[in-house]
């Protein structure tokens, strides 16, 4: 078999190898196995394979995950294919194993919120000094195009899912509508317009740790306000549409524009002030009992979104004009899965 | 743009370890057996046993029935679970209920 000058790595490398004629072949060919997520893949080469692993330090045969339910298990290696195919960088190799041994925890339940009809997409949020040195964008247009450690990232999990899990569109995947965060879906959080800790921080990392938290993520509702210039009125936006999203929901990702973020800080509101008052001020009765599950007949004496101010994960991101954050619910209202957070270890 | 001429590609999927479980054999009649009605825990799947109860204790001298729910709809159901129900029934069927 021709290696093209890789003949040491095709001897540590242990998945299925094959002759191409070309890199075009190689992208149809992938095409017609269900291979991609429906867009182009770069051919996974050994060469380019083994610089992956070589770059995060793995072996081929590291475990970085296992998903029980199906008995599937997430090799560096077979991590490292899919990060080429997903166009990554070799030096964003760490940040995907990460995001693997985040979403294989048991708490993130995996096979739930990949087979769902529900449809949730995996987001990946980056904190630590691995932001800056990869380029992960936390500013303007975070959840949309046109970075490619954003883009890439998140691409390499959902292929790792597509391919590793065979949790395929159609197939095992049985979501209803899908999710466009199913493409790619990885943000960073925007530290120099917090109010507060970064994330990672919060959650018991040091400050100049890496880490990715990976949230079993529904479709984001956007929250404008461009008038309020207090805690008390920017926040009550967000808990008008906390108050619509579902009842006793666990865990929920609040996306804080810097404009809001802004009005926090000038006047030194803590992390805990935010989900505290959040909590309260979506527990007013609902107009309609409506719920992500749907419009329930018999009418409540009382409608709490939240089951608690813990249940409120509060991060900064975005462009620094206009007054436009998000809320984003969780699959299952958060009560079948729950945000994983872990380290990056540094890249070689 | 220069393509290269000869590339070797590797394979981005894995073997599920998980064997698939086959269908159980048909018994050749219900009369005298236990009928074991496994719910996913949503709610649209205990309607659905509960239509099939009402059709087969209708039309069938069965010994029993038991209905049990793994009360999970997004995770397998206990092994201690499932290991209980196979000793209890001669029969299962599973509801998905959404």
């Amino acid at each position: 078999m021709k290696t093209n000058g890789t003949g040491t790595a095709t001897k540590r490398l242990t998945s299925k190898a094959e002759q191409v004629p070309d890199a075009l072949a190689a992208v149809e060919t992938y095409f017609e196995r269900g291979w991609t997520d429906g867009l182009p893949v770069v051919p996974p080469t050994p060469g380019a394979v083994l610089a992956f692993l070589d770059a995060a330090n793995l072996q081929p045969d590291v475990i970085l995950g296992v998903e029980t339910t199906k008995g599937a298990v997430v090799t560096a290696e077979k991590a490292a294919i899919n990060a080429v195919m997903a166009g990554c960088r070799p030096e964003y190799m760490p940040v995907v194993a990460a995001a693997v041994q985040a979403i294989t925890e048991d708490q993130f339940n995996l096979h739930g919120i990949t087979v769902s009809t529900m449809g949730a997409g995996i987001l990946l949020v980056v904190n630590g000094p691995v932001v800056e040195q990869l380029g992960i964008n936390s500013a303007e247009s975070v959840f949309g195009p046109g970075n490619r450690a954003n883009a890439t990232i998140g691409r390499a999990v959902r292929l790792i899912v597509s391919n590793v899990l065979g949790t395929r569109a159609g197939d095992l995947d049985k979501a209803t509508l899908g999710h466009p965060g199913k493409y790619t879906w990885c943000i960073a959080e925007k530290v120099s317009r917090l109010p507060w800790e970064p994330l990672h921080v919060a959650r018991g990392f040091a400050a100049d740790e890496s880490t990715v938290t990976t949230f079993a993520g529904l479709s984001g509702i956007q929250v404008g306000e461009h008038e309020a210039n207090t805690p008390e009125g920017v926040l009550d936006a967000f808990a008008v549409r906390l108050s619509a999203l579902g009842q006793a929901m666990q865990e929920v990702l609040v996306v804080i524009c810097p404009e809001h973020a802004a009005h926090l800080k000038a006047v030194g509101w803590s992390r805990r002030q935010v989900c505290e008052y959040l909590y309260e001020r979506s527990r007013a009765p609902a107009p309609e009992q409506i719920s992500l599950e749907g419009v329930k007949d018999a009418p409540l004496a009382r409608h709490d979104a939240l089951a608690s101010p813990d249940a409120v994960v509060p991060i900064v991101a975005g462009g620094d004009g206009g007054g436009w954050s998000m809320v984003i619910p969780m699959w299952s209202t958060g009560a079948k899965t729950r945000s994983v957070t872990k380290q990056i270890m540094p890249s070689s | 743009m220069t393509i290269e001429s000869g590339l070797t590609v590797l394979d981005p999927t894995s073997t599920l370890s998980i064997a698939t479980a086959g269908m159980a054999a048909r018994p050749e009649s219900l009369a005298g057996k236990r009928i074991g009605l496994l719910a996913n825990d949503k709610l649209n799947a205990e309607r659905l046993l509960d239509a099939i109860y009402d059709v087969l204790a209708d039309r069938f001298e069965v010994a029993a029935f038991h209905r049990v729910n793994k009360g999970n709809a997004s995770r397998p159901a206990e092994p201690g679970l499932l290991k209980t129900f196979a000793s209890e029934v001669d029969v299962a069927l599973l509801a998905n209920g959404d």
